[in-house]
């Protein structure tokens, strides 16, 4: 092949306009042959200047949290890592924010921080009271397990009504899913049910028969970022009357 | 080796620190790349597939990626961003041609011809003035450069160019090929 052809197939490749055979060989001359892989970064360098012309989108603010969780078994992250970075709004994010900081306040304190949650559940309730869509999740043998409310305001909460622990070594992790191209996304993680705010922040907003599901996987949630493990509860949400 | 994307305050040398970082399984240093690339890179994403879900999909995926692969990143062959977006475009470019083509095509007929001239246009006009990718296409027939950056912008293939742009096959293909050759020589 002669150089030029080489560096035709190359920006080719690069631009994203080979297909099948031409494709899979331009793939074995970057793996096989330096200088081929030298022209295709060539090209990359040229072209790059037009990436940096897309509109910045900022990413959904579970983002994150969805390739952490891809990246293997969380060593260093919290049982709960959603809770240091969600960012919620106003009033509440600050104080919502500060709970680790009550923590290390010592007893003296504890009282006050006490009164102060509670301030925030009330404040919490005041603010939508009712359920907009209910998901009821069954057990394999169908009997109910779990509740989740989703509210007015995009607030979506996990109420349990069994109690089940994981295993050691293993998580709890509840899953959504309203479009099937975009298929199931965490929003929460725990070692044992527990009544849990979902990470829904920049989900669409919960629609009727969209499925809540808790899948038993690894500790520190699924390594793949899908579910993997077995269903352990699982509902369909409906409009609350 | 020069700095392509320095004017978009992405000094090379502190992505190429993170590349390392993350090398050595330091996650802060994967979130300071997200931090400082993600939104841009949802948009690249965004453009060629047009769906946020898959566009936050493909970045997810890219990230993943980027942890495994970091300490494969050899600064001596090229700058850290573009080694990211290379990984971004492929993963992309995979999406748009094999798993979910058969969910674009709805979406992408009606966005079609009306859109794309201007389009590409206004992709020209974005590029930095200064830079040698703008100089050279400037100096293209103006159809001729759009074949270019509607392909690398939209990942459309020959075929869909032909379609959108009511040019035969055989000429789209003869017109990238030339119009390649030339924007190499312009860019030596």
């Amino acid at each position: 092949m002669s150089e030029e052809m080489r560096d035709q197939l190359a920006s080719e490749y690069v631009l994203g306009l080979l297909e099948g055979d031409a494709l899979a060989e331009a793939e074995r001359f970057i793996d096989e042959d330096s200088s081929f892989a030298t022209l295709v970064e060539d090209w990359r360098r040229r072209m790059v200047e037009l990436d940096v012309t897309a509109a910045l989108q900022p990413p959904a603010t579970d983002l994150w949290d969805r390739i952490e969780t891809s990246l293997g078994v969380a060593k260093t992250a919290p049982a709960n890592p959603r809770r240091q970075r969600a960012p919620r709004s106003g009033v509440t994010s600050r104080l919502w924010n500060s709970l680790p900081a009550w923590r290390g306040v010592g007893l003296a304190a504890s009282a006050a921080a006490l009164v102060m949650a509670i301030g925030i559940g009330v404040l919490m309730r005041e603010n939508a009271r009712t359920p907009v869509m209910v998901a009821v999740l069954l057990s394999d043998q169908n009997q109910p397990a779990a509740i989740v409310n989703a509210f007015g305001d995009g607030r979506t909460e996990l109420v349990p009504l069994t109690a089940i622990t994981a295993p050691e070594g293993k998580s709890l992790q509840v899953w959504t899913l309203w479009d099937r191209a975009r298929g199931p996304v965490s929003v929460g993680l725990m070692d044992a049910m527990h009544s849990l705010d979902l990470s829904v922040q920049n989900l669409p907003r919960t629609t009727t028969d969209q499925l809540f599901e808790v899948t038993l996987e690894p500790a520190g949630g699924s390594p793949t970022g899908r579910p993997t493990g077995p269903i352990l509860m699982k509902g369909n949400a409906s409009l609350a009357l | 080796m020069s700095s392509t994307l320095s004017h978009t305050a992405l000094p090379d040398a502190d992505l190429s620190r993170a590349l390392q970082g993350c090398a050595r399984g330091d996650r802060a240093s994967l979130r300071s790349l997200y931090d400082r690339l993600a939104p841009r890179m949802v948009g690249v994403a965004m453009r060629m597939l047009r769906r946020r879900d898959l566009a936050e999909e493909v970045v997810h995926d890219t990230f993943v990626k980027i942890w495994e692969k970091a300490a494969s990143y050899d600064p001596a062959r090229g700058e850290a961003a573009t080694w990211i977006f290379a990984i971004l475009r492929h993963r992309a470019l995979n999406v748009l041609r094999g798993e979910a083509r058969t969910d674009l095509v709805d979406d992408f007929e009606p966005m079609g011809l009306t859109a794309d001239e201007p389009d590409a246009e206004a992709l020209v006009a974005a590029l930095s003035e200064s830079g040698a990718l703008r100089r050279c296409l400037e100096t293209l027939d103006p159809r001729r450069r759009d074949i270019i950056v509607l392909a690398y912008t939209h990942g459309l293939t020959h075929g869909e160019l032909a379609g959108r742009l009511r040019i035969p096959l055989g000429t789209i293909k003869s017109w990238m090929r030339r119009s390649l050759l030339s924007l190499r020589e312009c860019m030596a």
